[in-house]
């Protein structure tokens, strides 16, 4: 008896042995599938330089679906889902995270915008996820691994992720609080080590743009495969640096990736990829993901109606081209207040509707501030305030947005002088603005590049080019929270306070 | 961090996005007719994709 099992087991190692020799020897095919930065775009949705619609999760999901047939299959997320549109704003990511789990991604990498929302909510999301959460350059989040081995066709796949170094100065700060980020290369090198031949094909599933991904290609030898994200690179055939395949798939669900590759001895002999546009005019939704749609669309659709708070006024926008306005004012206001600055600078044409008293509902506030600015914190010199506010009141007639919607700061001016030479008198805390002095002043993300033709504060970069490159922040850009919309500050806002009043205080005077 | 957007030279905060290279660059009436931004690899990059340090790209009119 004892001599027949050990023949039985000694057969069915023996077995065991030879398939697994045989898939090392013999060529062994394998599809990635892959998608990044979907940023919660659920839709389809016509972008610039393409009128036609594209995307929409339900068309995705159908593609993927007829990709993985007959095909061994992984599925790969290679950062930024869960943050960006609404649809999953709303729910902090938890309307993405059972769509993937529903269509049973292999594993994601964490992408710098999976921060956004605090590290509770990425634990959160983390664990209502049904596949690995990777970021190996990531310490402080236990609930998150550096890589995953997953077996296919008797191979061994080895995923690891890695996220931007940049990651904890494109945050707020509170959100990557106790975490540290390591440089993506030594990370990598790391796990490649740690592996030793253990898989027969590495792939970094990385979120780090493209550029970063040939770089970590010519640094770190034995990868396989990256499949990126964050740059939002729309790659139609895969880049091959030195040994190693480089894809990533545009961006918002509008592509899906596909990439074939023959496996034999660890090594790809052979590869094909491709994108596939997800056109909805020529596909099908996939029912699973139209009612995960549905279903949270129409809970979003309860919550923008939700009242939030009540206006104690009317609080008019519509006029801030051209003037000081009460909602110019409180937005400002809560912009000065929320990030503790010494002034708030907004142009007038980024307010687009007014509030009448009485119930404000998320939907006003998605009116008012239809564009997803974010905050950026700069500090500025007397000197420099005096240009900027030069500039904004250079066009009092306001056909091109600038009007400057203020806080913390009064401005008297005289329309007849030149342009240029207007200010006559300017105030902070009730202090004349020293021309040497510094302050901190809070304007939102397209003001900070220039936009509406503010060139001081363009220029407020350019001085910081001499000294600082790369990924470190000068220290005249104090907070760049590229993941929190100035809306969602003013909706928390008013959550938090229920009444809201403002007045136009002449806060920019003109004198007579 | 210094970027070019069709060879002029541009500096932005890291973190900062195509779009925002557009806008600085005074070329933001262009992405409204339809125009698309390339990588120097000959890419097409989406307006909300991050910039990169040193890197090319180049605003080409939709055809």
């Amino acid at each position: 008896m004892k001599n027949w099992l050990l023949t039985f087991i000694l057969h069915g190692l023996f077995c065991v042995m030879a398939v697994q020799s045989a898939c090392a020897a013999e060529p062994v095919q394998l599809r990635i599938l892959y998608l990044n930065d979907f940023h919660g775009y659920a839709e389809p949705y016509p972008s610039s330089g393409h009128p036609e619609k594209l995307g929409g999760a339900a068309f995705l999901a159908d593609e993927i679906q007829r990709q993985r047939e007959n095909h061994s299959t992984l599925l790969l997320a290679a950062g930024d889902l869960i943050q960006g549109n609404p649809w999953a704003n709303l729910f902090e990511g938890k309307s993405t995270i059972e769509w993937m789990n529903a269509l049973d991604f292999s594993a994601m990498t964490l992408g710098n915008h999976e921060f956004d929302f605090g590290v509770d909510v990425l634990n959160q999301r983390v664990r209502q996820a049904r596949f690995p959460v990777l970021a190996a350059n990531v310490r402080g989040l236990p609930s998150i691994q550096p890589y995953v081995i997953k077996e296919l066709s008797g191979l061994k796949v080895a995923i690891v992720g890695l996220v931007t170094e940049d990651t904890p100065v494109t945050t707020h700060p509170k959100n990557v609080k106790g975490l540290t980020f390591s440089p993506v290369a030594d990370a990598a090198q790391k796990i490649i080590t740690e592996l030793n031949n253990r898989a027969d094909l590495i792939i970094v599933l990385s979120h780090l743009g493209f550029a970063g991904d040939i770089q970590l290609a010519k640094t770190v030898k034995g990868i396989h495969v990256i499949v990126g994200g964050h740059s939002h690179t729309r790659v139609e055939k895969p880049m091959k640096v030195d040994e190693t395949l480089i894809v990533q798939a545009w961006e918002h669900a509008k592509a899906l990736g596909i990439l074939d590759l023959t496996i034999q001895e660890r090594k790809v002999i052979q590869y094909d990829g491709r994108l596939a546009f997800i056109e909805p005019e020529k596909g099908k939704p996939d029912p699973v993901t139209l009612e995960i749609i549905d279903r949270y669309q129409k809970k979003a659709a309860d919550i923008l109606n939700e009242v939030i708070g009540e206006a104690q006024v009317d609080l008019k926008g519509k006029t801030s081209r051209s003037g000081e306005t009460n909602l110019g004012n409180l937005v400002a206001d809560i912009l000065r207040q929320k990030t503790g600055s010494d002034l708030a600078l907004i142009n007038g044409g980024g307010i687009r509707a007014d509030i009448l008293k009485g119930p404000i509902r998320m939907n006003d506030i998605l009116s008012v501030l239809p564009f997803t600015n974010h905050p950026v914190v700069l500090k500025v010199s007397g000197n420099e305030l005096k240009d900027i506010f030069e500039y904004g009141i250079a066009d009092l007639d306001g056909t091109a947005g600038r009007f400057p919607q203020v806080s913390g700061i009064k401005i008297t001016y005289q329309a007849a002088h030149p342009i240029g030479q207007r200010i006559t008198r300017m105030t902070i805390a009730e202090a004349p603005v020293k021309p040497e002095g510094w302050y901190t002043l809070v304007t939102n993300d397209f003001l900070a590049a220039g936009g509406d033709g503010y060139v001081t504060l363009k220029n407020i970069l350019d001085t910081m080019d001499s000294k600082a490159s790369g990924s470190t922040q000068d220290n005249r850009v104090l907070l760049f929270d590229s993941g929190r919309p100035i809306r969602d500050i003013v909706i928390d806002f008013i959550k938090e306070k229920k009444n809201v009043s403002a007045n136009v205080e002449d806060r920019i005077k003109k004198e007579d | 961090m210094r970027v070019w957007l069709n060879d002029k030279p541009l500096t932005l905060v890291t973190g900062m996005k195509i779009r925002d290279a557009v806008n600085q660059a005074g070329l933001l009436d262009e992405i409204e007719k339809g125009s698309k931004v390339f990588d120097e690899w000959g890419n097409e990059v989406g307006l909300d994709g991050v910039v990169e340090n040193g890197c090319h790209y180049a605003l080409k009119k939709n055809n």
